[in-house]
């Protein structure tokens, strides 16, 4: 005596905020293409002509285009994980709280750090001269 | 006074009695509902009720948020009817019983699902197991707490039980046995808690299957909570004493 609505598979396109919650969740698709992509360059090391395979494949506009989809995706999913990292761990100095706003900031910063040592590796030739 | 203004209010309801072999559904209804500034959903399904039809059948008791009865899906959205507006629809509104709940009539569903739930992680005080063994009355002691120990837990103390939460949750719709956003969030209230003895009792429940751990960290508990719990945080933070309480039982040989 009594009703129980069934959970449609489509659930997730019912509501913005599912919807939302299913694009965070969907930005590891792109990202394992990227990964595959950084796996295969680490494969084709063996030979020279393994490696320049590799280089064509990964020149090619879908391989770019795809690879570009993982960043901004990265970046999405990155926006979403710092904003819920102080509500899952709040960080207290004594009787006060840390503020959100804060520790978002921070982890930002922390990815701007990170990006720099890589270019600065990139650019300065200390790689080269493992070589 | 300017002139009245009405709103399509489209009622989403269930009657058992009409139950046939083929059919046992609910169905919407529809009605024309005057409305001000201030008239509240709840408002507008008492109009109903006293001047449309006088069989629509739904909860209510405190009109002002916090006795946590009128919840319902507003244009799919779980809300306390209480605490959201006909202002704010201008277009029309539908409302319907919550969301991942069985429905007994109409706008009424079945609360027991989330009480089992809230029962499972013993949401009160627990007493420490030695001076109950020794039969010292400790209730008759007032407990001492400190501003900062009471900062610690009292966002979480705020919950209502209307069960928004659980109407928001698509891991709860999914499968009824995870023990949900606001019962876990209440268990996370009293382990955060100085007076609290019960923390061992309560991670059992919390690391088990349809603990903590069934969470994927939708957020949208937290988006509908009309108290501001935040009950994802509470299950998530529950997830990092989960991991430390699984990790110190293994270390243990606990397994």
């Amino acid at each position: 005596m009594a009703y129980k609505a069934p959970m449609k598979r489509s659930w997730w396109l019912q509501h913005a905020a599912f919807r939302r919650y299913m694009l965070r969740e969907a930005t590891v698709l792109p990202l394992v293409f990227a990964l595959c992509c950084l796996l295969a360059g680490l494969w084709s090391l063996q030979t020279s002509a393994q490696f320049h395979a590799w280089q064509q494949f990964m020149a090619q506009p879908w391989v770019v285009a795809f690879n570009l989809l993982a960043l901004v995706g990265a970046l999405y999913h990155a926006l979403t994980f710092f904003q819920l990292f102080p509500r899952v761990m709040p960080i207290r100095l004594g009787e006060k709280q840390v503020p959100a706003a804060l520790m978002v900031v921070a982890q930002w910063l922390g990815v701007v750090a990170v990006l720099l040592a890589m270019l600065w590796l990139a650019t300065s030739g200390v790689l080269g001269a493992w070589q | 006074m300017s002139e009245q203004r009405f709103v399509q209010v489209e009622v989403v309801r269930y009657l058992p009695e009409n139950k046939t072999p083929e059919k046992d559904e609910p169905f919407s209804q529809f009605f024309e509902v005057p409305y001000t500034e201030s008239t509240s959903i709840l408002d507008a399904l008492q109009y109903i009720k006293e001047e449309l039809d006088s069989s629509l059948s739904f909860r209510w008791s405190c009109r002002m948020a916090i006795c946590g009865s009128c919840g319902f899906m507003v244009n799919g959205t779980p809300k306390l009817g209480c605490k959201d507006f006909l202002r704010n629809y201008p277009n029309g509104v539908r409302i319907a019983p919550l969301a991942h709940f069985t429905v007994e009539r109409d706008l009424m569903v079945n609360m027991e699902e989330f009480l089992v739930h809230l029962e499972a992680v013993q949401p009160f005080l627990v007493e420490e197991q030695q001076a109950k063994a020794q039969g010292v009355q400790k209730y008759t002691e007032t407990y001492q707490q400190t501003p900062a120990q009471l900062a610690k837990y009292k966002q979480f103390s705020n919950c209502i039980n209307c069960g928004l939460c659980y109407a928001a949750c698509p891991q709860f719709g999914l499968n009824p046995e995870f023990i949900g956003p606001g019962a876990l969030a209440l268990a996370h209230r009293y382990n955060l808690d100085s007076r609290d003895h019960g923390k061992a009792q309560r991670m059992k429940v919390l690391n088990g299957h349809n603990g903590v751990w069934s969470c994927t960290f939708v957020g949208f508990c937290s988006d509908v909570c009309p108290k501001k719990v935040d009950p994802a945080a509470a299950v998530n933070q529950g997830k990092v004493e989960s991991a430390k309480s699984m990790l110190i039982q293994m270390f243990k040989g606990n397994s």
